[in-house]
């Protein structure tokens, strides 16, 4: 779709960077793009859109996401058309979330192909309602995620776990506080709970939000 | 009033500041210092940076500057409250470190429905910015190792 003005970037948002993202930017990356654009020749392959590394989750943050994979689509002129949304471009986590790939993708076509006419673009007036002011809560939570990511990279353990749990408090709706915050210590030991635990507390809500397709919701 | 070597996060860049004054949970730098914390100026029209300035309030000028062992010292907590910044604080025996957010007009961005632009690297260390792609739809995707 590259000949379509269309353009992939993936950001990985990974606090400790290349040492956790990079093992996955090589061919385990490929299903990503592959469903978009002609696959590369098996012996030599290189990504073929722009992947980014975001230690700070300045995206999540500018954006205001709070789980991956999350997508925004973004028209020539730099303006979001449409806005948040669980992004997945491949089955292979299927089985454990249940996302169908396809209807996405199907949507991702149009859109390359018609630009701003496509009928999965947002009117102006639901991006407005979407795009809503921030709940100051949320503010705040960053604030102190961003405090437990510079103490974790200081080397102060302890105290970037209380930072982390209270941005998890003040915003219980991102797994990305809580899933970063436990990749970087015991998260039984330090908070109490796994991501297994959490899943299965859900009891039956989504983990992910539902997309905005048609027949979906 | 304490001091200790104080790490100030500013759009996620940490830098160590040897003289900064903490006391009664105000952050208190020297306008030197400030302007390597945060590249921000004390001017007469306010504290400004490249084509942003927040004036401040005349009434309240106390509030944010003082004089002090001939160096003139601005309360960057005080300037958070006023860019509404939100400021997340440790501190312990022998270190201090301040974190300071996304400010409102940065946050507002999104109400525009502009997407906010940012620089980021690749593995190769080359950054790249989103503007750049300006004239081609974006389809911009996160995802994370965990």
């Amino acid at each position: 779709m590259k000949d379509r003005n269309f353009e992939i970037i993936t950001v990985a948002e990974d606090t400790r960077g290349a040492q956790d993202a990079g093992p996955w930017m090589t061919a385990s990356m490929l299903p990503l793009t592959a469903p978009v654009m002609s696959p590369p020749p098996a012996e030599k392959i290189r990504l073929t859109h722009t992947a980014l590394i975001d230690q700070e989750h300045l995206v999540s943050k500018l954006y205001n996401m709070i789980n991956v994979p999350t997508a925004v689509w973004i028209n020539e002129q730099g303006r979001i058309v449409r806005p948040n949304e669980t992004a997945y471009v491949d089955d292979r986590l299927k089985h454990i979330h249940g996302i169908e790939a396809t209807p996405y993708i199907a949507a991702l076509r149009d859109w390359a192909e018609k630009g701003d006419k496509s009928a999965y673009v947002f009117s102006e007036e639901r991006l407005r309602e979407k795009l809503a002011p921030q709940d100051p809560n949320w503010t705040l939570a960053a604030a102190e995620f961003g405090l437990g990511e510079s103490l974790y990279k200081s080397g102060h353990l302890t105290e970037a776990i209380r930072h982390f749990k209270e941005a998890q408090r003040l915003n219980p709706d991102s797994w990305n506080y809580k899933r970063q915050a436990w990749l970087l210590s015991d998260p039984k030991r330090d908070y109490g709970t796994t991501f297994r635990d959490e899943v299965a507390k859900l009891n039956g809500k989504r983990y992910y939000p539902a997309r905005d397709l048609p027949g979906e919701g | 009033m304490k001091h200790a070597p104080t790490t100030i996060v500013y759009d996620d860049v940490a830098v160590e500041i040897e003289s900064a004054e903490a006391e009664g949970g105000q952050l208190w730098l020297t306008t030197g210092d400030l302007g390597r914390a945060t590249r921000f100026e004390v001017k007469p029209q306010g504290v400004c940076r490249d084509s942003l300035c927040f004036p401040l309030p005349q009434a309240q000028r106390q509030e944010f500057l003082r004089d002090k062992a001939g160096k003139t010292w601005f309360n960057l907590t005080a300037f958070a409250r006023l860019v509404q910044q939100p400021v997340a604080h440790e501190s312990a025996a022998d270190f201090s470190a301040w974190y300071f957010g996304l400010r409102s007009d940065q946050r507002q961005q999104l109400a525009s429905l502009q997407a906010p632009d940012f620089t980021l690297p690749d593995l190769d260390g080359k950054l790249h910015s989103l503007s750049n792609f300006r004239g081609k739809k974006v389809f911009l995707v996160t995802w994370a190792s965990w």
